[in-house]
């Protein structure tokens, strides 16, 4: 695995505190959507269908950094949308690196090179430029719906390396993803150099144009241990393992989907990044007036059957971590080891 | 299925509490006909008719918001704005690129003009 050590420390400290603290519900790693606008209309993408003036608008700087204080989570993602078109991404992230937050930066890194030739961003520990992968070359143009993506994100990928970036890639597989090709893939981007890897089966979204391309729970299952099965030493995961372990049908979890809250232009969403059932006005709200019992696996909503995302259960993971003794020693072993 | 260009009829088989729940789940933009007459277009993306007022929240078409708007002054929402989620961008994505495909493959078996 191939987090590093300062920021496991971190949030093992944080997660230890809340547990201390007897919090039954905490964040782990904020949402932060500050615009729907992207230069890309992926097919599995649920997340741009809006009128013109919703995609025209933005949060504000203010109102993201007043969405990351209320929240606590000591890990922000700022997805979208495509996060550098968000014109005050250089501030934001300045004030998230001075707040110590880890970042990650998720981007299809077609902007990612200009930006960094114009000095927008600044490489620190707490900066991971988190790049959209889905595939090799022909995979994740065709996931991407165009071609030359696959290209460009590999030339952003090495300039930032060349920069001094932490740089992870961020994988959504769907149904008919070839697990030898996959292997393929995670041998390209180690060669690359990035730091590791992080892996998703796709949610089926109501409102994504492609429905057909989901994985159902027993092919997921059976996509990841192909795909994992005797992992290369090489091949670094920026994830835990738990959750690889979960995807691979090792483990059997329920959905923490407080543990990853969604901020954006509408506010704190419910109940989680993929579902869209309302929104609340203040973090607080959110956390206490959200019917949490109506969501997950076992709440058989039918909407939750399916899902396996990291959005909802490797908060889970990281949770059974520091549960119990034989959680930590689970992840210990798998982390040092790189047995999944 | 799209609900794009629907005027509902509220009443006895269709209640408003309906028609706004499925106006909030339209990716696009509606009209609100008010009580009172007036109208205002915009984009519902939220709702609470649990909220001890219920209530909806929209962005205009000129995106000022979030305006909140009271069950109680709502008469019924018409379905105008375009659906952005309708369509299936995949299947044309896949078409085009079979198309493009094919061009190219003619193209290099006929050899340079």
């Amino acid at each position: 695995m191939s987090v590093p050590l300062s920021q496991m420390w971190t949030v093992a400290t944080y997660v230890l505190k809340q547990k201390l603290s007897g919090r039954k519900r905490y964040p782990l790693v904020l949402m932060l959507e500050p615009l729907f606008r992207c230069n890309l209309t992926c097919a599995g993408c649920g997340k741009i269908q809006y009128p013109a003036q919703i995609l025209k608008t933005h949060l504000t700087l203010e109102q993201c950094l007043k969405a990351v204080d209320e929240c606590g989570a000591p890990v922000v993602s700022i997805p979208g949308g495509e996060p550098l078109m968000y014109p005050q991404i250089g501030e934001l992230v300045h004030a998230l690196v001075k707040r110590r937050k880890y970042v990650y930066l998720c981007t299809n890194a077609l902007l990612l090179k200009e930006k960094l030739e114009q000095g927008v961003l600044k490489p620190s520990r707490y900066l991971s430029l988190s790049i959209h992968m889905d595939g090799l070359r022909e995979d994740h143009d065709e996931a991407v719906c165009r071609d030359g993506v696959y290209d460009r994100a590999v030339e952003a990928i090495k300039e930032a390396l060349r920069r001094g970036f932490r740089v992870t890639t961020n994988t959504t597989l769907f149904d008919g993803a070839s697990p030898l090709r996959m292997r393929e893939f995670f041998d390209e981007m180690m060669g690359l150099g990035v730091e590791g890897m992080m892996l998703s089966p796709g949610y089926s979204y109501a409102k994504a144009p492609d429905q057909e391309h989901f994985l159902r729970r027993g092919r997921t299952h059976d996509l990841f241990s192909k795909m994992l099965s005797n992992a290369k030493k090489q091949w670094k995961f920026n994830q835990s393992p738990l959750f690889l372990q979960f995807l691979m049908g090792k483990r059997d979890y329920e959905c923490t989907p407080w543990g990853n809250p969604t901020f954006n232009l509408f506010g704190w969403q419910r109940p989680c990044y993929l579902l869209q059932e309302g929104y609340a006005g203040s973090f607080r709200e959110l956390m206490e007036a959200t019917r949490w019992e109506s969501y997950g696996r076992k709440s058989g909503n039918e909407k939750c059957q399916d899902c396996m995302v990291h959005c909802g259960y490797e908060a889970t993971a990281v949770d059974d971590t520091f549960s119990g003794w034989k959680g930590f020693k689970d992840t210990l072993v798998a982390t040092f080891t790189g047995k999944l | 299925m799209t609900l794009q260009g629907w005027v509902p009829e509220i009443g006895e088989f269709l209640t408003l509490a309906e028609v706004i729940d499925l106006a909030f789940d339209y990716r696009g933009n509606t009209t609100v006909v008010k009580v009172d007459e007036t109208e205002i277009e915009g984009y519902v993306f939220n709702r609470d008719r649990e909220a001890p007022e219920p209530f909806i929240q929209l962005f205009d078409v000129a995106g000022n918001g979030p305006i909140r708007i009271p069950y109680s002054e709502i008469r019924n929402v018409k379905f105008t704005g375009r659906d952005t989620a309708a369509g299936n961008s995949w299947q044309a994505w896949l078409e085009r690129r079979e198309r493009e495909k094919a061009d190219k493959t003619a193209r290099l078996e006929t050899g340079p003009a």
